[in-house]
């Protein structure tokens, strides 16, 4: 089993969704996240962004993986997006995002965390998983295609 | 980014000039039409005609989507309004609102932010007065900038036929003052830009950029000029806004005049003002200035709300044997026309605004921007974060550090320290980095350079 699918549940794999800009992304992520884990939306809405501004977080290819450290928050989770439209994230190919899985972590980050991140960059560099991803018909059958991948 | 600008005047005009440039989404809010079409013609943006802060006219400008908002209409209160909506309608990101006033600047520090949503404040009046005060500390300066809240100056100087700079090898000069510790981060001759080298000579008209602490500058520009006069008289033109903040700045340490047309106005200065003399009348009346001994004046700054007025008695003054002149102008075709000719100094308003403004939209952590030479060149002071790993700066050498052609790391901010930056200095996190872009062209590398990577939490 890798890092990586422990993170996200059928509630937050979402395929084929559409956003007017990264602005609305994150406050659909922040809104999910506030239901399934019982957080402040505005804490991870201004985390997310505070976090992009310092870098940006587009790895190319049409792949960006946002991320924020948390208050209040026990363990890491995590919302994948598959978008209909791509959004312009300043990615050092200057790709807009297609796939975007969004990673949330406790305040205090530790080496586990920067695995997860380590693993998500992998996961996400690999061409056939991202064209499985790109490909997949249902969430759980993305769900299913991440478990079976390994580092 | 999506970028709303509110208000299409100088400063709105000018910022979104530099936002365009960057490859940003922008949007620009004005009433005035003709405003509107002029900056439509010239950049590639969207304009929305209405009361910026209107929620309707904000949505049709898309508030719904921006990452930020600026407001630098010519109202604070309609600049207040407009954050405050944008905050809880649209829940934009980030809203900077320019405001004026001192009865809101003076209000504690966070008031503005909890009940206005304003994440930062910008004031133009505020940023001239300070270039002010500055010119008038170092006279021979043509332009000074601080970093680290002042712990370091950077000052641009014109060599002279015949001055101490002149002929020699840079090398040599560091040998001149082997304690005193100055970089030389770049010279403008004839307009272009060099990074200097050892070997590099100065020549007659060249802008030298230095930098050192704030301290050692006097020592520094002993070396590399004759020492000027200091200054004790100042006489200021025009006592509105800029004139009356400044003039309360430097009462205590010169000896300043003020002049103003306006009655009531020089009646109310003269309240506030204790250790100023105000003078009724027009600071383009030759007789008037003959009169105040303008003359022995060591500086002449002509600060009224009117280009022309300023530009014409600043020119008179000078004839008239006022040491050094300083013009506000407000029109930016004019600063260009007018510096470097009879007028020591131009500032534009507008131009002194745009550093702090881009320096809070900009991505990184960057604490200043300074726009320099009218926007072509530039300087940043930036806190770089992460380990080696995460960012390509930390935890490497300066000559390690994939700099691009034209930047230089001139000095390194490291709790509070200064440390005045050498090839084999060791970048830690952190750290706030003094970089000097010697053009505009490589500012969008510099900024990558400096953003965290990726694996950055």
């Amino acid at each position: 089993m890798n890092l990586i699918a422990p993170l996200i549940t059928l509630d937050t794999t979402l395929l084929d969704i559409s956003f007017t800009s990264k602005k609305k992304l994150f406050e659909h992520a922040a809104d999910l996240f506030a239901q399934t884990r019982g957080l402040k939306a505005s804490d991870i809405f201004t985390s997310l962004f505070e976090r992009e501004r310092l870098g940006s977080t587009a790895l190319g290819h049409g792949i960006a993986i946002p991320h924020g450290r948390i208050k209040g928050l026990k363990e890491a989770c995590g919302a994948f997006y598959r978008l209909k439209s791509p959004l312009e994230f300043d990615a050092p190919d200057s790709q807009p995002v297609t796939l975007c899985f969004i990673l949330l972590v406790p305040k205090d980050a530790n080496e586990r965390h920067l695995q997860i991140l380590g693993e998500l960059a992998q996961l996400f560099g690999d061409e056939t998983m991202r064209t499985q991803m790109l490909d997949a018909a249902t969430p759980s059958d993305l769900m299913g295609r991440l478990e079976s991948w390994s580092s | 980014m999506k970028i709303i600008i509110l208000g299409a005047g100088q400063v709105g005009a000018n910022l979104a000039e530099s936002l365009v440039a960057e490859n940003n989404d922008i949007t620009v809010i004005d009433l005035d039409a003709a405003r509107l079409v002029l900056l439509q013609d010239r950049f590639d943006l969207r304009t929305v005609r209405g009361h910026a802060a209107h929620p309707s006219v904000l949505k049709q400008a898309g508030a719904e989507d921006a990452d930020m908002l600026v407001a630098v209409t010519q109202s604070d209160e309609t600049n207040l309004v407009a954050c405050r909506i944008a905050s809880t309608l649209f829940n934009v990101p980030t809203r900077i609102a320019r405001i004026r006033s001192n009865d809101f600047l003076g209000l504690e520090p966070g008031f503005l932010a909890e009940q206005f949503g304003v994440d930062d404040v910008i004031s133009p009046e505020q940023e001239v007065t300070d270039t002010l005060r500055r010119l008038i500390e170092h006279p021979e300066a043509l332009q000074v900038l601080d970093f680290a809240g002042g712990k370091v100056r950077l000052i641009a100087v014109r060599s002279y036929h015949g001055g101490p700079l002149v002929g020699h090898e840079l090398q040599e000069i560091k040998r001149h003052m082997p304690d005193l510790e100055c970089r030389i981060p770049a010279i403008y001759r004839r307009d272009h830009g060099i990074v200097p080298k050892g070997i590099t000579v100065i020549e007659p008209g060249d802008e030298v950029f230095f930098l050192a602490r704030k301290q050692d500058i006097p020592s520094v520009m002993r070396e590399l000029r004759r020492m000027e006069r200091r200054v004790k008289k100042v006489m200021i033109a025009g006592g509105g806004n800029i004139g009356r903040r400044l003039a309360a700045q430097i009462e205590r340490d010169y000896d300043v005049k003020v002049i103003d047309h306006n009655k009531k106005v020089s009646n109310l200065l003269a309240e506030q003002l204790h250790h100023t003399l105000v003078l009724q009348g027009d600071a383009t009346d030759e007789e008037l200035l003959e009169q105040e001994n303008i003359a022995s004046m060591d500086v002449f700054c002509a600060l009224t709300n009117d280009d022309e007025d300023n530009i014409m008695s600043a020119l008179l003054a000078k004839r008239m044997g006022a040491h050094r002149v300083i013009a506000l102008i407000n029109r930016s075709a004019y600063v260009d026309l007018v510096q470097g000719g009879e007028i020591d100094i131009a500032i534009s308003p507008a131009q002194a605004t745009v550093g702090p403004l881009l320096s809070k939209i900009r991505r990184g952590d960057m604490v200043a921007v300074h726009s320099l030479r009218r926007g072509a060149a530039e300087v940043l002071e930036v806190v770089v974060h992460g380990d080696a790993k995460t960012s390509r700066v930390v935890g490497r050498r300066i000559e390690e550090i994939d700099l691009p052609d034209g930047a230089t790391i001139a000095a390194i901010i490291r709790n509070n320290d200064v440390i005045i930056a050498h090839h084999d200095t060791l970048i830690e996190a952190e750290d706030h980095l003094i970089v000097f872009a010697l053009n505009k062209r490589i500012i969008p590398k510099v900024e990558k350079l400096l953003q965290v990577g990726f694996g950055f939490f």
